[in-house]
């Protein structure tokens, strides 16, 4: 458990690398999770209502983050 | 319903005259099974409105529905009907709407948001309450966000005596007098609760990833009424368990691949509940940018579930304990999807125009279900392909 957290914290400082004038492709709507958020959730819409299963599909955010 | 919405409307109307930048946008899919009789088609418009105050609070109001025209076995395995059980399916037609309202608030680093929505069909009835908040760490690269949604719904069902055994149940014929106080229906409550928590990760200036988890709780009614399953000397209506734990995680990475200037996005997914559905779900999606304004995107998508613990598709040999089912989505299967989608924004136009951004979205998506263990009384599922077509207008003044 330690362990894990040690490693989740150095990960976590290590993604500081990624500088603002460096995310330029981060910034590109492809890299950008829920950027197409209602067609998405249509699309969800369509799946979830023919599958035994749900959820863990996805959040908003990511990508850049530049605002 | 209409109380809900037109509140909504002027509560976004006033936000644009208080200087708020307002957004419109419409989706609208198409979905159609194919399988003679069973064939199914379902319409999902919806439109949302959006009015953003200065970078700090967002209110939000959207309408959608559901137009359904399908048909159905009402008696699964019902080996009086066979072969003729697919050919005597009924009929049925259904609308949904639902009315739904919300907020952000937010601050340089983070985000509070809360939503309502309500769901009004003639067998079915929701309240949806959501809360949600995210914030953004080491110079936003990363990105953490829970949410807590609670569902208060409502199920129409035939009245039957509380002590009744389960196989003597029958099947709901139709949705007269649901909810209208009719002495031969009565209304059954379903509680949701939904824990979401995501964190999304940019790791290199073209590698970001997320990782999602979700949790829910179900109880109360969880079948199908209109649904019977043949038992061996008669017929009963499909028998549930009333509680119902599910968990999912899913792992999304993106790539950007500069020469090409385009990004491979990978995601996958487990899943199981305790009614011992599992399920892994796989996809690999390119996107690229054509030109500045026109965005393509191709994806296939892999999914794999194993049958709930009481799934039979024959109870009267092969019976599964005290519940019963003939719902196929509880049966093993797998499904495949094949699409693609084109977006095309209109260039910026001058500052001094009322409409900043215009935004157009076209999907379509070819589905394939393969059930491995459901038939109706012998007879293979004929309706397992289908298509999405889905239109997208999006518009910023």
């Amino acid at each position: 458990m330690r362990s894990l957290l040690v490693l989740l914290l150095v990960s976590l400082s290590a993604c500081v690398t990624v500088r603002p004038e460096d995310k330029e492709f981060l910034a590109d709507p492809s890299m950008t999770f829920g950027a197409d958020g209602e067609t998405q959730a249509a699309e969800e819409h369509v799946l979830t209502n023919r599958e035994g299963s749900f959820g863990a599909g996805g959040v908003s955010g990511g990508g850049c983050g530049c605002n | 319903m209409n109380r809900l919405l037109a509140l909504s409307v002027v509560f976004v109307a006033l936000a644009a005259s208080a200087g708020a930048q307002v957004g419109v946008s419409t989706v609208t899919t198409y979905y159609r099974e194919r399988g003679g009789p069973l064939e199914n088609q379902v319409v999902t418009p919806s439109v949302r409105i959006r009015g953003d105050i200065r970078d700090v609070a967002q209110v939000r109001a959207g309408w959608e529905a559901d137009v359904v025209s399908g048909a159905s076995v009402a008696v699964v395995d019902n080996p009086g009907l066979t072969p003729d059980v697919i050919t005597s399916a009924t009929r049925y037609d259904d609308l949904r709407n639902v009315a739904s309202a919300g907020f952000t608030l937010r601050s340089e680093f983070a985000s509070l948001s809360a939503d309502y929505s309500y769901g009004n069909e003639s067998d079915y009835r929701s309240h949806g309450f959501r809360l949600g908040a995210a914030t953004e760490l080491f110079e936003r690269n990363t990105r953490f966000e829970i949410s807590y949604g609670r569902g208060f719904d409502q199920v129409c069902n035939l009245a039957q005596p509380r002590a009744q055994e389960a196989v003597d149940r029958q099947r709901l014929p139709n949705s007269d007098g649901c909810f209208g106080g009719s002495p031969d229906r009565e209304s059954l409550d379903v509680d949701i609760h939904t824990f979401q928590g995501g964190w999304t990760q940019a790791w290199t200036p073209v590698l970001v990833t997320q990782l999602t988890f979700t949790g829910q709780v179900l109880s109360g009614y969880q079948g199908n009424p209109y649904r019977s399953v043949w038992l061996g000397r008669s017929a009963a209506q499909e028998f549930h368990p009333e509680n119902r734990q599910r968990w999912a995680g899913g792992l999304a990475t993106r790539v950007y691949v500069r020469p090409l200037k385009g990004a491979i996005q990978l995601f996958g997914r487990l899943y199981r509940d305790t009614w011992d559905v599992t399920s892994v779900t796989a996809e690999l999606a390119w996107e690229q940018t054509l030109v500045e304004s026109l965005r393509v995107r191709v994806r296939g998508r892999y999914y794999s579930q194993s049958a709930a613990a009481f799934f039979s598709d024959d109870y009267s040999r092969f019976p599964r304990g005290q519940y019963f089912t003939g719902d196929r989505e509880l049966s093993s299967m797998d499904s495949w999807v094949i699409g693609g989608s084109v977006r095309y924004a209109l260039p910026p136009p001058l500052e001094e125009r009322t409409l900043e951004e215009l935004s157009f979205v076209l999907k379509f998506d070819h589905l394939r279900y393969d059930f491995r263990d459901y038939t109706y009384a012998g007879a293979a599922v004929p309706n397992d392909t289908g298509i999405a077509l889905t239109f997208g207008l999006d518009a910023q003044f």
